[in-house]
């Protein structure tokens, strides 16, 4: 190949791995309403009074351990909100049940073990306080 | 391949070295993919064993085996940033894993021996292919810190590829 086609076909390759990369990057802890209502069984969940945080994590995996900090502080910190952590290797059917297609994955649950939201990639407290705040304030408001 | 053998706990690095490492793959790999491009596949299997895309592609292939057996931590790349980079820079914010980085050294190891062996058989594009794959998983390790083993171990766990290991009983 002449190397001047060459050269353009190299940089093509960047652009659009930088083009994938930032996709990727933006689409990574942002917070999506679920669409499906079911509540699902979970064998050796037991599920809080306002939301339960469900991660799935595995072993390569450096962002579920910072997210199992940022989940761990958010339940401890929140009254009413609990944190389960799941190794996708050791329960591979509950995985493929939710959907999940990266770790870590964290589905919001509310009190009736429906999810809610879901977040795709390492959390960010911000965004999801600002999602707790809604689901288990709105609870809160409709129970009284 | 490294997944059910990696029982002890690896030890823990410095995530910037890790980031080092991808880089520095990373532009091997590109200029392996711009040396493929133009070097084309020769003829015979005697001229496809010394050109330069090939002879640079095996020395990677060669790096990222090492490295998915001894550990990244054992890398050349990771060898250098510890001894000539780290010394110059602040202690890291925390440390994480080497098992993630070492398991995607592994599926490069696999990539990079496949573009290879589909060279040596004389596949138009397959050395090109490998590398450009290879580059981009790299690419997106150093640049965007991109987690391969949080997307590809996944899937291979929901296919069934790789399964619990059995306790110890």
């Amino acid at each position: 190949m002449d190397p001047l086609l060459a050269l353009a076909v190299v940089g093509a390759l960047v652009a659009v791995s930088t083009v994938v990369g930032l996709a990727w990057r933006s689409a990574q802890g942002r917070v999506r309403r679920a669409r499906t209502t079911d509540a699902v069984e979970l064998p050796g969940v037991e599920l809080a009074p306002g939301a339960t945080l469900l991660q799935f994590s595995s072993e390569y995996c450096s962002p579920c351990r910072a997210t199992a900090r940022v989940l761990g502080d958010i339940a401890a910190s929140t009254p009413g909100v609990a944190h389960f952590e799941i190794d996708v290797t050791e329960q591979p059917e509950l995985a493929a049940r939710f959907r999940v297609l990266q770790t870590p994955t964290t589905v919001v649950l509310d009190a009736a073990g429906r999810a809610r939201a879901r977040i795709g990639g390492a959390v960010r407290a911000d965004a999801l306080r600002a999602e707790l705040d809604s689901l288990v304030g709105a609870r809160a408001s409709v129970a009284a | 391949m490294t997944a059910q053998t990696a029982s002890a706990r690896p030890a823990l690095i410095d995530p910037r070295g890790a980031r080092f490492t991808a880089s520095v793959t990373a532009m091997l790999l590109l200029v392996d993919v711009a040396l493929g491009l133009v070097g084309g596949v020769a003829p015979t299997f005697a001229e496809r064993a010394v050109q330069p895309a090939f002879l640079l592609l095996v020395a990677l292939a060669a790096v990222f085996v090492w490295s998915a057996a001894a550990g990244v931590a054992r890398n050349p790349w990771s060898v250098l940033f510890r001894r000539a980079i780290r010394p110059r820079l602040a202690p890291p914010a925390e440390l994480e894993d080497a098992a993630p980085p070492t398991f995607a050294q592994g599926v490069g190891a696999l990539v990079t021996v496949a573009g290879v062996v589909l060279h040596l058989a004389g596949v138009p594009y397959g050395l090109v292919g490998a590398a450009a794959a290879a580059f981009v998983a790299a690419f997106l390790n150093a640049a965007f810190s991109y987690c391969l083993g949080c997307q590809l171990y996944l899937l291979l766990v929901r296919a069934g590829v790789i399964r619990k290991r059995p306790a110890a009983a």
